[in-house]
């Protein structure tokens, strides 16, 4: 029983980050149909410039601060000088966030190296509670708090702001709200600056997981973001978080029970959702 | 006709000669690193064809296209390794490899090629992801990251039998995309790209000649990833990596996405380049980093110059005033 409490928060935690990770992804494509590659290098830059920040000052919410500003930054910049000429060419999009994906991967390797560094867990927030005979992860349920109030903000955000009103009849239909006047550039680069911010943010709580951090983290949580991002419905939030949590779950169970079942379970899921139900479990019909 | 399956004039030609030359290049040279050189373009080139057919002919984005590449590549490894090396046994690996390519492209088309094409590139890169996994922990079959050591046939250890399998493989395959990609199949392929609703209110099925478009790419790509594995004699999960996947990208956009050259032009700048950028390393670290220039350079050819260095040729070449 413990150890399924365990394996509870623990998924839950990685959930919640994978969902960081999905939404910008998610709500970006609703809003543009663009898939943007780039978003596992902003995840990595995140986790890279606060752990670094972290050994430096040993201060983690500095840390946090300082590895979502530089990811946001960067995003900021790939949007302005890239991105911005190539809107409504769909392939150009694609291929162009690829290359900031590769550019930016050489990049941290070439600032940071292209070994795994320690990043370890801040000492306010090491070792476990003690809930009822079971010893949890301080830090899990750090992330835990962290990712339900960022989730909860978000959804805020787009149920009861102006904004949010307008990306989501963007996403329902991106012409009908230019028609009425509403500039989707801009709303656009609002969102895809949102939505790096989230993937940077999830970064920089990513490496004291792990322990480490290397160049691997961008694919690997691209490829984890990619699966969420089908499972829950492309252009759907709730369905990032909904598909962010069950495979952070399925994860964590199966890699206790028999890890190297854990990406070849993910997938399995992935393609029994692509046979059933195409647009994922909250996506709407018109979005594929 | 302002685009075309294929760009007319005098590349044809040049490619004979080139071909002509590549040839002859054992009469003049014993030396093994022209032979690995080229040997290492021309699978590239070959390799990025086969993605060129789905980029470039169908326009489906694909991101774990070395799936196909390393899984026949390690089929062969793990059969000359724990079977034999008998010509037989090679033989019995292609047609294995063959009927997994054919398999696996039917797979990921049939899951994901009634959605949106970035599906495709998702649940491509899923799967290679996933056969990079199954490779590394299988260790006792495929030497997990340290790699798969194999001999193959007695025929295929001379350098120079080899560097002829390669080049005439080319010739072939080159010879056989054209061929497919001026048959009515390849016309719709194109079609499709260029208007995917047109082409489906014309009443051809999209899907199916988009599977078709997977599974011929695949096939190709296996075949490479055979030819590759003769010639490598090691095989490792890189093969099968995402990197895999962009290098044949960068090597289409940069030689021209769409058009028959391009991957051969684009594969000979990028591993010459790469060759020379690397040598650089001793003098400043940061050419240790080469990937970066590649990027940069294929993200300015994406904005300026879609259709990369044969597109800019033909462009340069037709505004010349014609008399």
């Amino acid at each position: 029983m413990d150890v399924v409490i365990i394996l509870t928060i623990n998924g839950l935690a990685t959930g919640l980050l994978l969902f960081m990770m999905a939404a910008g992804l998610s709500v970006i494509f609703g809003l543009m149909g663009i898939m943007n590659f780039a978003h596992g290098a902003f995840f990595m830059l995140g986790s890279y410039a606060s752990t670094w920040t972290y050994l430096k000052t040993g201060n983690f919410a500095l840390a946090m601060l300082a590895g979502t500003a530089v990811g946001t930054f960067i995003g900021f910049l790939t949007e302005r000088s890239i991105l911005r000429p190539v809107y409504g060419k769909p392939l150009a999009q694609i291929l162009i966030t690829l290359g900031a994906f590769i550019v930016l991967n050489e990049m941290v390797k070439a600032v940071w190296g292209p070994n795994v560094i320690p990043s370890p867990v801040p000492p306010l927030l090491e070792g476990e509670f003690r809930v009822g005979g079971v010893l949890v992860s301080r830090y899990r349920i750090f992330i835990i708090f962290f990712g339900v109030s960022t989730a909860a903000t978000v959804q805020w955000l787009l149920n009861r702001t102006r904004l949010g009103m307008i990306v989501r009849a963007g996403v329902e239909n991106a012409e009908m709200i230019q028609i009425l006047g509403v500039n989707i550039r801009r709303v656009f680069a609002a969102v895809f600056l949102l939505g790096t911010a989230l993937a940077s943010l999830g970064g920089t709580m990513i490496g004291p997981t792990l322990g480490q951090i290397g160049p691997f983290v961008s694919t690997q949580y691209l490829l984890l973001g990619f699966i969420v991002v089908v499972i829950g419905g492309l252009g759907s939030l709730i369905g990032s978080l909904v598909a962010g949590v069950l495979v952070g779950l399925m994860n964590n169970y199966v890699v206790w029970l028999y890890p190297p079942a854990a990406m070849p379970l993910n997938i399995i899921l992935m393609s029994l959702i692509l046979l059933v139900k195409p647009t994922g479990l909250f996506g709407k019909e018109g979005a594929h | 006709m302002r685009r075309r399956a294929y760009l007319p004039g005098p590349a044809p030609a040049a490619l004979i000669l080139l071909a002509g030359i590549l040839m002859a290049l054992p009469l003049f040279t014993s030396s093994r690193s022209t032979f690995t050189m080229v040997n290492m373009i021309t699978t590239s080139a070959v390799f990025a064809l086969s993605y060129n057919l789905l980029v470039g002919y169908t326009g489906i984005l694909s991101l774990g296209h070395a799936l196909f590449f390393g899984s026949s590549a390690y089929i062969v490894g793990i059969m000359m390794r724990h079977v034999g090396t008998s010509l037989w046994i090679l033989f019995m690996a292609v047609l294995i490899s063959m009927v997994f390519a054919v398999l696996a492209g039917l797979f990921v088309g049939y899951l994901t090629l009634r959605l949106k094409t970035i599906y495709y590139a998702m649940v491509t890169l899923a799967v290679a992801e996933l056969l990079v996994i199954l490779a590394e922990k299988s260790r006792s079959l495929t030497g997990g990251l340290d790699g798969l050591n194999y001999r193959v046939p007695e025929f295929f250890q001379n350098a120079v039998v080899v560097y002829y399998l390669v080049l005439i493989y080319a010739i072939v395959a080159l010879f056989l995309v054209r061929r497919f990609l001026d048959s009515p199949t390849g016309k719709v392929l194109v079609s499709i790209r260029e208007n995917e609703q047109r082409a489906s209110s014309l009443g051809f099925d999209v899907f199916r000649y988009k599977l078709i478009s997977s599974v011929a790419a695949g096939l190709l790509a296996s075949l490479t990833g055979v030819v590759f594995a003769i010639d490598n004699r090691f095989v490792m999960t890189s093969a099968l990596a995402v990197d895999r996947t962009l290098e044949a990208l960068f090597i289409t956009i940069i030689g021209g996405v769409g058009t028959l050259p391009g991957p051969f032009i684009g594969a000979a700048v990028y591993h010459l380049a790469a060759d020379w950028l690397s040598s650089l390393a001793k003098v400043h670290a940061i050419f240790e980093r080469w990937p970066i220039l590649f990027g940069g350079l294929y993200i300015v050819i994406t904005l300026t110059m879609p259709g990369g260095i044969v597109s800019a040729y033909y462009r340069l070449r037709l505004r010349r005033p014609r008399g």
